[in-house]
């Protein structure tokens, strides 16, 4: 893998990802002039001359539309390097947030928050409860893993999917218990949108999204020794067990966060780092900055896809990452058998 | 004029003026989120004054207002910020359930809001009509709304005076009306008892079938949709439920079994006069 290449494809995605969320940020079910919207981002950033757009175009762009699509652009390229990162610990290509229990965790904070009437009462209350439940996921996959075993890979693995379909069946009890009217809020929730969120949700997803993420990337090499396997890892000197716990934790925490911010957006953490490892190549220093722009520019565009469309069908955005992301799989499982 | 005189004049002026300042003028452009919003509006405001209604107000078996509504005005699906801001509507009514993060970006675009609140009971509904029609400065068309309510349901109460009470459980796939319910207070006013509430439900939740054939009620109570007599009638166990068996199910049009403003009186009378054919008529005064 030439490092010209691996230039090219960061620097492409590094442009593609700004003109995709200026596309996104004019875009919508109430269309604003693409170039209206740049005069005004320069202006309402101070980064040149441009104009505020006319009141009613104003107030959509700034207080609607451009948290949205920055928050879909965090969310997403968090989800990425997470998947990149499990990918790498677990040695396995199919590996994401799920196996530790992370969505099933969220989906039932979120379930509990809206049978108790929390969501519909209290600002916020709907993320935090995913968030709390996707780290008490995470923390009873680890006391369980540490109590059966001392936590090696394929201990985790099946702890994770035990703790996982408990959570799912805890959810679905509280799914059943909940009345009909609140059900669709929490149907939107675990079929994953970014309708009603903004700067506020915002701010908090991104100090841990990004936070999380740039710790993630700051650890990359710990990442790459530990894809060579256990002992090839402790025989180079790292303390293997800790080392994997610290990045599952980070890991964790950012797909918790994305996971509360967004709720349940399948694939990309598998698309976009399987689609960019022949590209960036598969070391983590060079992967996880790719993907996380990967990432982020496939839900922009993902959300983008859902506000133009769902003006007369309810679209979720799980479900056109999913329309996206599994007929990608089938045709890189196609591809990959057919080179063999 | 004395100067005492003049000054209290003033003072008064002030006072008025500065009343007059903080009152919120009446809204001329009004969005409703809310299909008991949709229903009340279109009675008591002129439907120029409606910019936005629920797409379910055009809805054969949700809605009690199907083609009142102009074409003209636009028809929400969802709770669509953007097109919600572009319409720039004077206030915007929203539900008890509206996601509160929803009403942060409301209030953050700029747009007052009117959350309608309390529909668990009549006098829930009724307190709703006429705060409605006090936020939409329309006080007296939904106060003549409130009259003819509570001279409906006053009726009914008269009809059922002294009325022997059924026993009415409400079924819709495992779930029924416990306590603190709008269907719980329909079938408490159209004379019957609910038996959900009998067996400890709170608000709508799940019964099942063997505590539901357990409850043995003397009538089950049902919306019109399709499917829903036939799966009752070919349950393995609710088929050998008494009221199943000697047919006394009362199937009743989703959109008054559902109906959370004035028309929730026009079900009370429905459930009654099925209920109760000696003492109330099919047709309504």
């Amino acid at each position: 893998m030439s490092a010209a290449r691996r230039r090219r494809v960061l620097v492409g995605l590094a442009l593609a990802l700004p003109v995709a969320m200026l596309g996104a940020a004019s875009a919508g079910s109430v269309p604003l002039p693409f170039f209206g919207v740049l005069g005004s981002l320069l202006h309402g950033t101070g980064l040149g001359a441009g104009a505020p757009l006319p009141p009613p175009s104003e107030t959509i762009l700034w207080v609607v539309r451009l948290p949205r699509v920055l928050l879909a652009a965090v969310v997403g390229g968090g989800l990425a390097v997470v998947g990149a990162t499990l990918q790498s610990v677990f040695r396995n290509p199919l590996a994401d947030s799920g196996l530790l229990g992370v969505g099933a965790g969220a989906a039932l904070g979120a379930v509990a928050a809206v049978r108790l009437g929390w969501a519909g009462s209290t600002f916020l209350a709907l993320p935090f409860a995913a968030f709390a439940g996707a780290m008490t996921a995470v923390l009873v996959l680890y006391a369980l893993s540490q109590a059966l075993g001392g936590g090696t890979l394929h201990e985790l693995l099946l702890t994770g999917i035990s703790v996982s379909a408990l959570a799912a069946a805890g959810t679905s009890m509280l799914l059943v218990a909940t009345e009909e009217f609140r059900v669709k809020t929490v149907l939107f929730w675990l079929a994953g949108g970014l309708d009603g969120r903004g700067w506020m949700h915002l701010r908090i997803a991104s100090i841990l999204i990004l936070g999380g993420g740039a710790t993630l990337l700051a650890a990359a090499r710990v990442l790459d020794v530990l894809s060579l396997g256990d002992e090839e890892a402790a025989a180079l000197g790292l303390p293997v067990h800790f080392a994997r716990l610290v990045l599952l934790a980070l890991a964790a925490l950012v797909a918790g966060a994305a996971t509360a911010a967004a709720g349940s957006i399948p694939f990309v953490g598998l698309v976009a780092p399987h689609a960019l490892r022949p590209l960036a190549g598969a070391l983590g220093r060079h992967l996880l900055p790719a993907a996380f722009l990967a990432g982020a520019l496939l839900v922009v565009l993902a959300d983008l896809a859902t506000r133009v469309i769902s003006q007369n069908v309810d679209l979720p955005l799980g479900s056109v990452t999913a329309f996206v992301g599994a007929p990608y799989f089938l045709l890189a499982l196609r591809q990959s058998e057919t080179r063999r | 004029m004395s100067g005492r005189r003049r000054a209290v004049r003033m003072l008064g002026a002030l006072l008025l003026a500065t009343a007059s300042l903080g009152a919120a003028p009446a809204p001329r452009r009004i969005a409703s989120l809310n299909l008991t919003a949709d229903e009340v509006l279109v009675e008591i405001l002129p439907t120029d004054s409606l910019v936005a209604v629920t797409a379910a107000s055009d809805d054969v078996g949700s809605s009690n207002v199907v083609g009142r509504v102009p074409p003209t005005v636009a028809r929400f699906r969802k709770a669509d910020l953007e097109r919600l801001v572009a319409l720039a509507p004077d206030l915007v009514v929203v539900s008890e359930y509206t996601d509160p993060d929803f009403l942060y970006l409301l209030e953050r675009s700029g747009l007052r809001y009117h959350r309608m609140e309390g529909l668990r009971s009549l006098a829930g509904n009724r307190q709703a009509i006429l705060d409605l029609g006090a936020a939409e400065g329309a006080r007296a068309g939904a106060e003549k709304l409130v009259a003819r309510y509570d001279a409906l349901l006053a009726e009914l109460a008269e009809r059922l005076r002294g009325v022997t009470r059924p026993r009415v459980m409400y079924w819709a796939s495992g779930m029924t009306a416990g306590g603190d319910t709008a269907i719980g207070a329909l079938i408490d006013s159209a004379g019957a008892r609910n038996v959900g509430a009998e067996i400890g439900v709170v608000g709508i939740g799940p019964v099942g079938a063997e505590r539901a054939f357990a409850a043995d009620p003397d009538v089950v109570l049902i919306g019109v949709w399709p499917g829903a007599r036939e799966s009752l009638m070919q349950h393995p166990l609710l088929s050998r439920l008494r009221a199943v068996r000697e047919s006394r199910i009362v199937e009743m049009p989703t959109e008054l079994l559902v109906a959370l403003s004035q028309h929730a009186a026009d079900a009370c009378w429905y459930l009654a006069s099925a209920l109760h054919p000696d003492r109330v008529p099919r047709s309504r005064p």
